[in-house]
Order: C-alpha cells, then structure tokens, then sequence
C-alpha cells in the first residue's frame, strides 16, 4: 500500500513538474470564430515551448532563406522584444472600419493579434519570449559566418 | 536607566521606520514616472475608418540606433548635400530660443494663410489653405451637399528642444535618437494636427498607453 502511495506521489511529481516546464514560456493561443451559421470554431492553446521544440525538428536548409533575412535585424528584433517585455499592456495599432475592428498589442508579455469583421473573430496571442527563442533558431539555422 | 534604553530602543526603531519609509516613498516615484507614448490618429469621417497608432518613447529610442539601413544609422538619419549657405542654424535657433514670444512670420494669400511664431518654448506652424484642390483628390469620398469649401488646415508645434536635436551636425547628420529623448523630456503636448475636408489627422505626446484621451 505504501508502495503503491510512493508511486502515485512519484508520478503526480512527475506530471506537476512536466507541466511546470511546458507551461514556463506560456502558450501560443488561436481561436477562430466564423460567424455564417454553422461556421467554423476553432481554439488552439499550445504550449509556446512546443513552437520551439518544434523549430529544432525543421531541417536548417528550409530556414536558410529566413535565417539569412532575419540576421541583419536580430538587434532590432531583440531591442524591440526588450523593450515591449518591460513594457505594460499596450495597444499599439488600431483599425476601425465599417465593418471591421483590428487592434495589435500587447497583453501580460504576449503580443495579441484580434480581429473582427463580418464574418469571423480571429484571436492571436504568442508570448514574447516564445517569438524572440524562436528567431533566434531561425537566424541560427543559417552558414556561420 | 532600564527605562531609558527601551525609551532608546524605541526612538531608533521609529526612526528606522521613517528612514525606511522616505526611501520606499522616494524610489516609488522613481518608478512611476510615466512612460510617454507618441499617439498618431488618423480619421476619415466620411468612410467611417479610424486608424491609431500608440508607441512608447522608450521603445522608439532603444530600438532606432539598432537600425542600420539606407541613411539611418546608429539613431542618426544623414542627409545629403545640404548647403546651409554658411548659416549658423544652431545660433540662429539659440537666438530666437531665447527671444520673448512672438509671431514672426506671417503670410496672407488669397486662398492660404501661413503663421510662424513662438510661444512658451514651442515652435508653432499654423498653415491655411482655402483653395478646394484637395477637396478633389479624393473622388471616393461621399459629397458634401453643402458645397462649402473645406480647405486644409495644419497646425505644428514642435519643442524648441526637438528642432534643436533635430539641427544637422558637420556630418550632416539629424540625431533622431537626441529628438525622441527631447520629445520625452518635453511636456504632453499636441504636435501635429491637419484637417482636411472630411479627414483629420492628429499626433500627440501623453502618458496614455493606448491614445484614449
């Protein structure tokens, strides 16, 4: 019994922490809304670890041609990702048109995406950290120099 | 005398206290000094569109010396053969800095109206056009049925500390990232706004992060 008590105490640790790992970049989450009767619904919530795990399974010559552009703007890019990190929640672009609603921001150190027209609401939002890790793998896939 | 040393004991706790206390109150203020956002509005009426753009200050001046493309490089723009015809443009700002208010241009036409003058430390540029040519330029829009001319009308004002970052140095260069940092260091103000016909457009300095003031 005490066994058995070891073990699921062993595998609760494991999972806790497991999640503790997956969940510490925060998640990349997309939802799709169309608005026609019977459109489409769809809601992602990925764990932005996974984007960068998953960046490590492409082969580096299919991300030469981005890693070769990305380069002369990494200091940018990392200047820019700095400075929104210490930035509070922010909107920086908005667009009001008749018939549709763009906003592009920020939101507890995620760069959100929302729009929202006739015929559908999109919502994007992807860490900070997960987007500089991963152009960070993309400029490394590339010939060092 | 066992009195005195806790009555001792005592002062030196609260005087430890409103030490600490000083030194929390001051770097919480160090720490809310509001961040400046440059807020560009653009707004056609008639097409019922709204565009805004919200950009920190502090985001503007880290990530703008990092750009090193065309002319722009290390937060400084080059211009090209800019002939001056030997006149001092940084003596001549220091002068008119430090003269009293004053309007010192102005131009009357029959369809335009241009001002130029100076007032508590700002530079103000106040352009008006009658003449209904922009009117035209944008067959797109709804008529007006009132048949009224709409003209232009542009109102600048830039701190005297921006143009003064802004003045070319012997390289002939503008130092942009000097001009973000004038701008922040200057108060809230309203620097830019046109109308024309049924469009306005507006940018202005504040500590709202998202324009909606």
């Amino acid at each position: 019994m005490i066994l058995l008590a070891k073990l699921a105490l062993g595998t609760l640790g494991t999972v806790v922490a497991a999640g503790g790992v997956i969940s510490s970049e925060g998640f990349v989450s997309v939802r799709v809304h169309e608005k026609k009767p019977g459109g489409t619904h769809v809601s992602l919530m990925v764990p932005a670890m996974v984007l960068d795990t998953g960046l490590r399974f492409v082969p580096k010559e299919n991300l030469q041609d981005a890693s070769e552009q990305v380069r002369p703007w990494l200091p940018t890019i990392h200047a820019a990702i700095d400075a929104l990190k210490s930035e509070g929640d922010t909107t920086f672009v908005e667009v009001r048109e008749e018939n549709q609603h763009v906003t592009v921001g920020t939101h507890n150190g995620a760069i959100v995406v929302d729009v929202d027209d006739d015929g559908e609401t999109v919502h994007v939002s992807t860490p900070l950290r997960a987007i500089d890790n991963a152009i960070d793998q993309i400029a490394a896939a590339g010939p060092k120099n | 005398m066992n009195k005195n040393l806790q009555l001792g004991a005592v002062l030196c706790l609260l005087a430890g206290v409103v030490v600490m206390g000083a030194v929390a109150v001051k770097k919480t203020a160090a720490a809310t000094t509001p961040e400046k956002f440059i807020h560009v509005r653009v707004n056609d009426a008639s097409k019922g569109e709204m565009v805004s753009v919200n950009v920190p200050l502090s985001l503007a001046e880290k990530v703008i010396p990092t750009i090193h493309n065309g002319n722009l490089r290390n937060g400084k723009v080059t211009i090209g053969n800019m002939d001056m015809q030997d006149v001092d443009v940084r003596a001549l700002l220091t002068a008119v800095a430090s003269s009293p208010d004053n309007e010192f241009v102005t131009v009357k036409e029959k369809d335009q109206e241009v001002r130029v003058a100076k007032s508590k430390g700002n530079f103000i540029i106040h352009v008006t056009d009658l003449s209904s040519d922009s009117d035209e330029s944008d067959k797109s829009a709804k008529p007006d049925k009132s048949n009224k001319k709409h003209g232009q009308n542009v109102d600048i004002t830039i701190p005297i500390s921006v143009v003064n970052a802004l003045v070319p140095n012997e390289k002939q260069e503008l130092d942009l990232v000097a001009a973000i940092r004038a701008l922040s260091n200057a108060s809230e103000a309203l620097l830019v706004t046109v109308h024309d016909g049924t469009q306005d457009v507006k940018i202005w300095i504040d500590s709202q992060n998202d324009g909606s003031k």
